[in-house]
């Protein structure tokens, strides 16, 4: 067993649709003082940092973090970059905790900025449709980027093999509660790219289809901005914290899984998202966590798709599979219900600045344990081609 | 469906060198037009046998390992890793198969793909094979809709005619589409195949209630594109487009003009439109324009018709409007 990892200060910038005033040089140093200024400590005082950056498309460089580590102060000390498709953020926090967790430093800055939208398609004079083209070379390069791969249709290619296999689930009208549901929780996060965009479960049915069975008002939007969060090993954490005044939010299970990326006989499972089930398990079972239904009270999410989100949640084990519109026919996630999930309004209303989107999952969820004054979050990062990647963290408030 | 393969990138993708200014609380922001563009002579190596067979021979290639006698399609690798990497072998399968899963249907394409969309994506398992092969998915009947193609359709591997060693040279169209011969024959090619072309729908005759039908809708109309044409957010969503729609109803026609963040509407019929659409009922499109359902989804449900399928663009420009001046009231 390592040495106890928790949170000692957390910062995100801004989440917006595009930051025209800012190069991803600035909203990483944005987020950085951020953190730092949250955990009471001088950027000196922290030994290695972990970045994760999902796209070197997007931020036009292929190796974007080399100008950051200066920039941050962090010149002649480790330095690492973490890509991993939707699930960098998570496992850049995976990378690090397991660092600190060898003793191999005793702070470090857990750093995802993406600036997405400087991507431009001359074509339709939009930004969208280059955005998801520049993710398109994500995918195999020999079978499937040719012909018309995207995020979307990887995704919704699993969420439509889960209604194969359970066809009463994951109503429209229960996944645009959802999406509504989730821009009401937005209003109080005011870092939030869609702060004020409060939609009703009809406009969510009414908007058009993206990918089917995709619907625009169902979908994450894509983001720039930067999200940081600093972790200490356990008694370098307890001396921060007497010091900020700030309670540590330990990091006490980590898990991750990456599935096949193929389909049929001995490969993936298309109704599955086993990398979910792996995922939240070795999770669970790291923090000694038996039941997560009676442990779990609040959950952030990557919600790249609302249907995605049910299934997830049913993969964790904290609603059954083939019944995940429990969630709100019973209640489950409804205000006042047994869980918590996506209080900062997901990525879904928050925006999805890919690397950073998973690191200002762990800073809601640390600020809600705090806040809400409960115990244990779950944090999860979902991503590559039909779901393939996923890490899941547990974080426990004393 | 044919394919510009004339350039590795379209001249339409690529912006002239260039800069503009954006303001933002007082300030100025320099933005440069710019790329990042590698060329590629991309190696096939031992997927070669499998291209190759499909752009020369019309015959789709497996991979058998000689240990456990999985059979994947396509031969994505030349040992099996869950026999402790034993050799496969090259098999060829059978051209016909069934849906592994219901495909999903993409209507909002990535740049790449604009051209292309509507189109389905989804995972056929040939007679012959263990592993479900990526796949383009058309219908003959037209546009693609939910319920086409679902888990278990059985569909039939389709060859382009000019075909150059990519996955591309290849799609499945449901086998109920074809007759008992074009199933049968190895290496069925698109030019064989009777393509529903988009027919523009006739008009019923008009009534006095349908004259009076359109004046409505089409007054409502003309206010809620005042409304865009004054909302900021819906003017950047036409940004630099521009399109003259001609649309015909039942109780009359008249001509949208987009033109780079200006939107119109006129009682003309311009003769040469960039596309037409065509709905019986007026207040289709005007449902759409006034936040009431989109109009993308009455395209694919039948409801409108529009004479070129890559004005989906278009389609999409007007729905982000009317979402945008809907999203503005609010705040």
């Amino acid at each position: 067993m390592g040495k106890r990892v928790g949170i000692i200060g957390a910062g995100v910038t801004p989440f917006k649709g595009t930051w025209r005033e800012k190069t991803y040089y600035e909203l990483a140093q944005m987020a950085a003082r951020e953190a730092v200024k949250d955990a009471q400590i001088d950027i000196h005082d922290v030994d290695a940092a972990f970045y994760g950056i999902y796209n070197d498309i997007f931020e036009r460089a292929a190796i974007p973090e080399h100008a950051i580590h200066g920039l941050l102060g962090m010149q002649n000390k480790f330095g690492i970059r973490i890509t991993n498709g939707g699930a960098t953020g998570a496992y850049t926090m995976s990378a690090a905790h397991a660092y600190l967790a060898a003793g191999r430093f005793k702070t470090a800055l857990v750093l995802g900025v993406e600036k997405a939208t400087d991507c431009f398609d001359f074509s339709s004079m939009s930004a969208t449709p280059e955005v998801i083209k520049s993710i398109g070379w994500s995918a195999d390069s020999f079978f499937e980027q040719g012909i018309g791969w995207s995020a979307s249709d990887s995704y919704a290619e699993v969420v439509l093999g889960y209604m194969d296999e359970y066809p009463g689930d994951l109503k429209p009208e229960v996944t645009a509660q959802i999406s509504s549901q989730l821009s009401q929780q937005v209003r109080s996060n005011p870092y939030a790219q869609r702060q004020f965009d409060q939609v009703t479960p009809e406009e969510v049915m009414n908007s058009r289809l993206v990918a089917y069975p995709f619907k625009e008002l169902e979908i994450c939007v894509y983001t720039e901005g930067a999200a940081a969060v600093i972790f200490a090993e356990e008694e370098t954490a307890k001396a921060i914290s007497r010091n900020s005044g700030k309670p540590v939010v330990w990091i006490t299970g980590v898990g991750e899984a990456n599935e096949h990326s193929f389909a049929g006989k001995n490969q993936k499972v298309m109704s599955r998202i086993m990398s979910d089930y792996y995922g939240s398990h070795r999770a669970y079972e790291m923090a000694g966590i038996k039941d997560p239904k009676e442990a779990i009270d609040i959950v952030e999410l990557h919600d790249a798709f609302v249907h995605q989100l049910e299934i997830s949640m049913a993969e964790f084990g904290l609603v059954p599979l083939g019944k995940a519109d429990a969630l709100i026919e019973e209640g489950l996630m409804t205000p006042g219900g047994q869980y918590v999930v996506n209080p900062c309004g997901g990525l879904i209303y928050c925006g999805h600045a890919v690397g950073a989107s998973n690191i200002m999952s762990a800073w809601s969820a640390r600020n809600e344990l705090i806040k809400r004054k409960l115990k244990t979050a779950l944090v999860h990062g979902t991503g590559s081609t039909v779901a393939q990647y996923t890490t899941c963290l547990i974080l426990e408030h004393a | 469906m044919p394919m510009d393969k004339e350039k590795v990138i379209p001249s339409k993708y690529i912006p002239e060198v260039g800069s503009h200014i954006e303001t933002i609380n007082g300030k100025d922001y320099l933005i440069t037009n710019d790329a990042m563009y590698t060329f590629y002579q991309r190696t096939k190596g031992e997927f070669s046998p499998f291209f190759l067979a499909i752009r020369d021979e019309k015959r789709l290639l497996g991979c058998k390992c000689s240990k456990c006698s999985l059979v994947r399609v396509p031969p994505f690798l030349t040992h099996c890793p869950d026999c402790n990497f034993a050799p496969t072998e090259l098999i060829e399968v059978e051209q016909v198969g069934i849906m592994n899963t219901t495909p999903p249907i993409t209507y909002f394409a990535t740049s790449l793909f604009q051209d292309m969309a509507p189109y389905g994506r989804g995972r056929v398992i040939f007679r012959g094979a263990d592993t479900a092969m990526s796949v383009n998915l058309y219908t003959t009947t037209g546009i693609l809709v939910p319920g086409i193609i679902k888990k278990g359709t059985e569909v039939k591997l389709v060859f382009r005619d000019e075909r150059i060693g990519e996955m591309t040279d290849v799609f499945c169209v449901p086998t109920a589409e074809l007759s008992q011969e074009q199933i049968n024959k190895k290496g069925l090619q698109e030019s064989e195949i009777d393509w529903e072309s988009p027919v523009e729908p006739e008009m019923p005759d008009v009534t006095a209630e349908d004259s009076s039908r359109y004046r409505d809708a089409l007054e409502e109309m003309k206010t809620i594109i005042e409304q865009m044409n004054r909302n900021e957010r819906a003017k950047k969503d036409i940004a630099g487009w521009k399109r003259g729609i001609l649309v015909k109803t039942k109780g009359g026609a008249f001509t949208i003009f987009i033109d780079d963040g200006d939107i119109r509407v006129e009682e003309v019929q311009v003769s040469s439109p960039d596309f037409i659409m065509v709905c019986e009922d007026p207040r289709t499109l005007l449902d759409g324009l006034a936040y009431r359902g989109a109009i993308t989804d009455s395209v694919i449900n039948k409801k409108l018709w529009i004479s070129k399928n890559t004005e989906f663009n278009t389609i999409f420009k007007l729905d982000r409007m009317a979402r945008s001046v809907a999203r503005s009231k609010k705040t």
